[in-house]
C-alpha cells in the first residue's frame, strides 16, 4: 500500500526547453548504446590507447632534452637505432618548431586512422540501438505523440551516434593530443604541435557528423537489430574489398567505400606525405628507410583524391537522408 | 492562451491514402468532456486522432486542436495532448517506471518531477512492483495501464485513447473505463476514447462522434442521443391481434404482423405513453413492449451496415 497520495495530481512546474527535449532523446540513446557490454569495451580499448599514444609522444618529448634516460634506454637495446634516435634528436633540438609539428602530424593522422576503424566497429554495436529498435517496438510512435518532431527526434540521435563517435573516437584523439603535450618538456608544444589539433579537428568533426548520418541511415533501413548491424558491418568489409578491386581497374568503386572516402578526406587535411617528405630530407638514416617504401604507397599518402571522395561521400550521405526520410515515420 | 471554446475544431478535414479517403471532408466542434469516438474498425477514426496530433499528415481542411493549428504548432499542442496509441509500443530495455519517467522528460518536465509523476502515475492506474519489470514483459493488461500512465504523467488538458480496452477481460475493462472516466469526471482532464465498442463508449462519454467510411455520421450528446427514438415498438399479446390493429387504423398508426407473431406499430411520438393508452382502452394486457432502439444505437448499426456495405 503506497504511503503518499495514489489520487491524481495536476503538475505545474516549468517545462524544459526544447533542446533540453533533445537531450533528453540523445542521451537515452546513448545509454542504450553503452548497455551492450562488447561496445564499453571498445571504448574503453580506445582511451587505453590513447594512453599509449600519450606515452609516444612523451618519449618523443625526451629526445628533446640533453642526456635523455629514454635516449639512453633506447640505445640498451639497438646502437643501430640509438644512431636513429640521436640523429633525430639531433633535428628535434634544431628545428623544434618544425619537428614537433611534422612528428605529431604524422602521428595524429595514423593514429586518427587506427581509431576511425575502431569507431566504425563500434557505431556497428550501437546502430540497433539508434533507430531500428524503435521502429521494431512502435516507440517512435511514442516519440512522435510527445513534444518533439521528426527533426528533434532525427537531432537527437543523430547526437547519440556523434557522441559514441566522441567516446571513441574525437575524446581520445584529443586527450592523447593534450596529455601528450602536457607532459613534454616544454609548454611551447602546445603551440607547435598547433596544427596537428587543428587537422584533428578539422577532419573529425566534419568525418564524425557524417559517420553518425550514415550510421542512422543503415539503423533506419531495418526493423531488424542483426540486420541493421549487419548491413553496416558487411558494407564497411565489403567496400574494402572493393576498394582493392576497384583502385586498379575501376577507381569509382572505391568511393562506394564510406572508409576509403574519409581516409582520402583525411590524407587531405592532415598532408602526412609532405610531412615525411620534409622529415626524410632532414634526416639521411629515414630517408634510407623510407626508399625500401612502396612508390605507389607514398604517392598514394601525396596525391588524394579529394573530390572524389567528397562526391561519394556526399551520395551516400544523400542515400542515408533519403533512407531516414522514407523510413522514420510513426506509421 | 487558449481563448477557443472548442479542444477540436476541424473543417473540411481530409486523409488519403493513396486512392482511399481514410477521412473525408471530417467537420467537427467538439468542446471539452469526456467524447466518445465511435465506429466499426476501418471506420477512420485513429486516422482522425493521428491527424489532430500530426501523426500522419493531413491531405486538406483545417484542424485546430486547443484552439492551435495542428500543422503549425504541432509541437506545442502535443505538450498540452496525451496519447495512448491502439498497437503495443514501448522504448526497447526500459522498466515500465523508466519508460513513463522518459516520457515525462520529453514533454519537457525534469529528470526529478518527471521520475516523481511517473510514479504517481503509475499508482494511479494500479500498477504494483511490476512497473520495475521491462516492459517487453509485461501481460496485455499491464500494457494497457502503461499506455495510459504515459499519457497522463504530463498533465495533458486532452488525451486521446485508442482502443484502450482492447484485449483485455471484462474486469479489466472495467477498471480501465473507471480510471478513464474519472480524468473527466474528477480531474477536468477531456478525454477522446476511441472504441469499436458501444458499451465503453455509452458507459463514460457525454458526447458522442459516430464516424463511418471516413465520414462524421453522428455527432451529439449521449443524452439526447438516448433520448431521441423513432415512434415505434413492436408489441406481444397473447391475444385480441386483430383488435389492436383496428384501433391503430383508426388512429392512423400503421400497425404490421412480423413473422415471430408480434405487431410492429408505428405510433409517431418519442413515448410510448400513447400505445399504453390504447392498450388501456382496449384492455389488453401486453406480455411484452419492445421500444425501438435509440438514436445511439441506431447510428451505431448504420455505421457498421456501412462498413459492410462497402468493404
Amino acid at each position: 500500500m503506497p504511503i503518499h497520495n495514489t489520487s491524481y495530481q495536476h503538475w505545474d512546474g516549468v517545462h524544459r526547453n526544447i533542446w533540453q527535449r533533445r537531450a533528453v532523446v540523445a542521451g537515452s540513446s546513448l545509454t542504450a548504446c553503452l548497455r551492450v557490454k562488447l561496445l564499453r569495451n571498445v571504448v574503453f580499448a580506445c582511451w587505453m590507447t590513447a594512453l599509449g599514444a600519450t606515452a609516444v609522444l612523451f618519449a618523443l618529448g625526451q629526445l628533446l632534452v640533453a642526456d635523455s634516460p629514454v635516449v639512453q634506454w633506447v640505445g640498451n637495446f639497438n646502437p643501430q637505432l640509438q644512431d636513429f634516435v640521436k640523429m633525430l634528436t639531433t633535428w628535434l633540438e634544431k628545428h623544434p618548431e618544425i619537428s614537433v609539428r611534422t612528428t605529431q602530424n604524422v602521428a595524429f593522422y595514423f593514429y586518427a586512422m587506427f581509431l576511425l576503424r575502431l569507431s566504425i566497429f563500434a557505431l556497428g554495436m550501437g546502430i540497433p540501438h539508434l533507430i531500428t529498435r524503435d521502429l521494431a517496438c512502435h516507440a517512435i510512435v511514442v516519440y512522435y505523440s510527445k513534444a518533439i518532431n521528426r527533426w528533434d527526434y532525427l537531432l537527437g540521435k543523430f547526437c547519440a551516434a556523434f557522441g559514441l563517435l566522441a567516446l571513441t573516437w574525437l575524446g581520445p584523439l584529443l586527450a592523447a593530443w593534450f596529455l601528450g603535450n602536457l607532459l613534454g618538456p616544454d609548454w611551447g608544444f602546445f603551440w607547435h604541435s598547433r596544427a596537428a589539433l587543428g587537422h584533428i579537428l578539422l577532419f573529425g568533426l566534419p568525418a564524425m557528423a557524417a559517420l553518425s548520418l550514415l550510421a542512422l541511415g543503415c539503423s533506419a533501413s531495418s526493423l531488424k537489430e542483426k540486420n541493421a548491424a549487419a548491413t553496416w558491418l558487411l558494407w564497411w568489409i565489403l567496400a574494402g574489398v572493393l576498394v582493392e578491386i576497384g583502385t586498379h581497374t575501376r577507381p569509382w568503386l572505391c568511393h562506394l567505400s564510406f572508409n576509403y572516402n574519409l581516409e582520402q578526406i583525411a590524407l587531405g587535411v592532415f598532408h602526412p606525405g609532405a610531412d615525411l617528405k620534409l622529415a626524410q630530407d632532414s634526416i639521411p638514416l629515414l630517408g634510407m628507410m623510407l626508399g625500401n617504401v612502396h612508390p605507389e604507397t607514398i604517392k598514394a599518402l601525396n596525391a588524394p583524391t579529394i573530390s572524389g571522395a567528397v562526391v561519394g561521400l556526399g551520395l551516400l550521405l544523400i542515400g542515408a537522408v533519403y533512407i531516414l526520410h522514407q523510413r522514420v515515420k510513426p506509421e | 492562451m487558449n481563448a477557443s471554446p472548442w479542444i477540436i475544431e476541424t473543417e473540411g478535414l481530409t486523409k488519403r491514402f493513396g486512392l482511399q479517403r481514410a477521412l473525408d471532408g471530417v467537420s467537427l466542434r467538439v468542446g471539452p468532456g469526456a467524447i466518445g469516438l465511435l465506429g466499426p474498425n476501418g471506420a477512420g477514426k485513429s486516422t482522425l486522432m493521428k491527424c489532430l496530433l500530426q501523426l500522419q499528415p493531413i491531405s486538406g481542411g483545417v484542424a485546430r486542436l486547443l484552439g492551435r493549428d495542428v500543422r503549425s504548432e504541432g509541437r506545442e499542442i502535443r505538450r498540452r495532448v496525451g496519447y495512448a496509441p491502439e498497437q503495443d509500443c514501448h522504448i526497447p530495455g526500459l522498466a515500465g517506471c523508466e519508460f513513463v519517467t522518459h516520457c515525462a522528460q520529453l514533454n519537457g518536465l525534469p529528470f526529478q518531477a518527471a521520475r516523481q509523476r511517473a510514479h504517481e502515475m503509475l499508482d494511479y492506474v494500479g500498477m504494483g512492483q511490476e512497473r520495475y519489470r521491462l516492459c517487453g514483459t509485461y501481460s496485455t493488461g499491464m500494457k494497457q495501464r502503461l499506455k495510459l500512465a504515459q499519457a497522463i504523467v504530463h498533465d495533458p488538458q486532452v488525451v486521446f485513447l485508442d482502443e484502450p480496452t482492447n484485449g483485455l477481460d471484462p474486469k479489466g475493462q472495467a477498471q480501465i473505463l473507471e480510471l478513464v472516466a474519472s480524468l473527466w469526471t474528477s480531474f477536468g482532464i477531456s478525454v477522446v476514447l476511441s472504441s469499436h465498442l458501444l458499451h465503453d463508449v455509452q458507459s463514460i462519454c457525454e458526447q458522442i462522434i459516430i464516424i463511418a467510411r471516413g465520414k462524421v455520421l453522428v455527432h451529439d450528446t449521449l443524452a439526447n442521443l438516448q433520448a431521441r427514438r423513432r415512434g415505434a415498438a413492436e408489441l406481444v399479446v397473447g391475444e385480441g391481434h386483430e383488435e389492436v390493429r383496428a384501433a391503430c387504423a383508426v388512429r392512423g398508426w400503421v400497425c404490421e404482423p412480423l413473422a415471430n407473431g408480434h405487431l410492429r406499430i408505428d405510433h409517431h411520438a418519442e413515448t410510448l405513453n400513447p400505445l399504453l393508452e390504447l392498450l388501456h382502452e382496449l384492455r389488453i394486457a401486453p406480455l411484452e413492449i419492445i421500444p425501438s432502439p435509440n438514436a445511439l444505437e441506431e447510428s451505431f448499426v448504420q455505421a457498421l451496415q456501412l462498413s459492410h456495405a462497402h468493404p
